[in-house]
């Protein structure tokens, strides 16, 4: 019989939302109890199927096509699967030719991979950070900190002591970036009734050289060029 | 999956035709970014193509298999982007009370909902008829990083409360996807 306790922590931990001393004092019950597990594999199956909830979406055809050649790159460094392919002299030295140019395609995916994982290890690698100050009139204790991200073109603001842009008004994120003439639009950013804000954006356009960000006052909605005045502004630099 | 684990790439193609929508779906509903949903998505690709050989059927579907590692992924990657949050709060001084992220208005926004297949329907008809509370509770813990812990602060509600709804929620989609077999 499985108490009402370890039903609830059941479903906690297919659901992921067990904290790791939880998740690991409960995988220690499940491993003696047999019951337990059978729920918990019979739990698991329809939560995945909250998957199916999520609002239908198809990835680029392009994904695909990254995704297989990173396969087949993999399978070249397969010794396994290259004597499938040796049949006669020709085949062998077509083979040969493969393997050679896949090690050096290896090499190339190799150092990406380490490159990537150097990133993941430290996700604030190849971040930016911007600190924007008052210009314009605006507050004094108004400031904001950028944290952005060139490579995946996304960034997230965090702004405090702005008071509200107020009515028919919006404030608007920008990045100044040398490969475009005008301030491209980083989206429009609400501030709450203390004054703060916290906003993942991204560049409506790319933008990879961007050397400064800016915060103006525009209409309501925001403006495809800026045109308000700039209250917040730092450099990349 | 056996052709997959011998390194058939075919197998692999027809694998993702079927699981990428809904996976991708999944990483997108989660981090609100299209191109950081590809390379999530990317990621569980290659670990399927990698572990195929350690899938075990009696353990789980493919799908939700397939599903525990998108989870998995795009958790990490939602904990690094907490991480790089606490980093520009802790820049600033006189901290006020944390706020939630939002996304800027030009951040990616929702497209056309389209029912996937009849399953789908099934579960979003399911989902529709449990107490709204047990409904919020279940898709705040699968939607996001969040721990039961996280779930009763933001929701205001004593942690027993929480447990009990996520249970009850769940108890109650597993036997509507029963009925409806």
């Amino acid at each position: 019989m499985i108490s009402e306790e370890q039903q609830d922590l059941a479903a906690l931990y297919v659901l992921g939302s067990l904290d790791a001393n939880e998740t690991a004092e409960f995988e220690a019950t499940m491993r003696k109890d047999s019951g337990l597990r059978a729920l918990v594999n019979d739990l698991r199956e329809s939560s995945a199927a909250l998957a199916l909830s999520a609002p239908d979406r198809q990835p680029r055809p392009a994904l695909k096509q990254r995704i297989l050649r990173d396969i087949a790159m993999e399978k070249s460094r397969d010794p396994g699967s290259s004597a499938r392919w040796t049949s006669g002299l020709p085949w062998a030295i077509a083979a040969v030719l493969m393997i050679f140019a896949g090690f050096l395609a290896y090499d190339r995916v190799q150092l990406r991979r380490e490159l990537e994982q150097a990133k993941n290890a430290d996700p604030l690698a190849s971040a930016k950070f911007v600190a924007l100050a008052p210009a314009n009139g605006a507050p004094t204790g108004a400031k904001a900190m950028v944290v952005w991200e060139p490579d995946r073109q996304t960034g997230v603001i965090r702004i405090s002591g702005l008071p509200a842009a107020g009515s028919g008004k919006d404030y608007q994120l920008w990045a100044v970036d040398e490969d475009h003439k005008d301030p491209v639009s980083a989206g429009i950013v609400h501030v709450d009734a203390n004054g703060v804000a916290s906003v993942r954006f991204k560049p409506v356009v790319e933008a990879r050289r961007v050397k400064a960000f800016a915060l103006s006052l525009e209409r309501e909605g925001g403006v495809p060029k800026a045109e308000g005045p700039i209250l917040l502004v730092g450099s990349s630099s | 999956m056996a052709r997959i684990a011998h390194g058939d790439q075919f197998a692999f193609s027809l694998l993702y035709d079927r699981l990428s929508g809904p996976l991708y779906s999944l990483a997108l509903k989660m981090l609100g970014d299209a191109s950081e949903a590809e390379d999530a998505l990317q990621e569980v690709c290659l670990q399927i193509w990698r572990r195929a050989s350690g899938y075990d059927p009696k353990q789980s579907s493919l799908f939700s298999w397939a599903v525990l590692l998108t989870r998995s992924k795009v958790i990490d990657r939602l904990r690094a982007r907490g991480r790089r949050l606490r980093v520009v709060a802790a820049s600033i001084e006189n901290e006020p009370n944390p706020v939630e992220i939002s996304d800027a208005s030009t951040a990616e926004t929702a497209a056309n909902i389209l029912d996937r297949n009849e399953k789908a329907k099934r579960v979003r008809s399911i989902l529709g008829s449990l107490p709204p509370d047990q409904r919020e509770a279940i898709e705040m813990a699968f939607f996001s990083e969040l721990t039961h812990h996280d779930i009763a602060k933001q929701l205001n509600q004593p942690l027993g409360t929480v447990k009990a709804r996520i249970r009850r929620g769940l108890l109650r989609l597993r036997e509507g996807m029963r009925r409806s077999l």
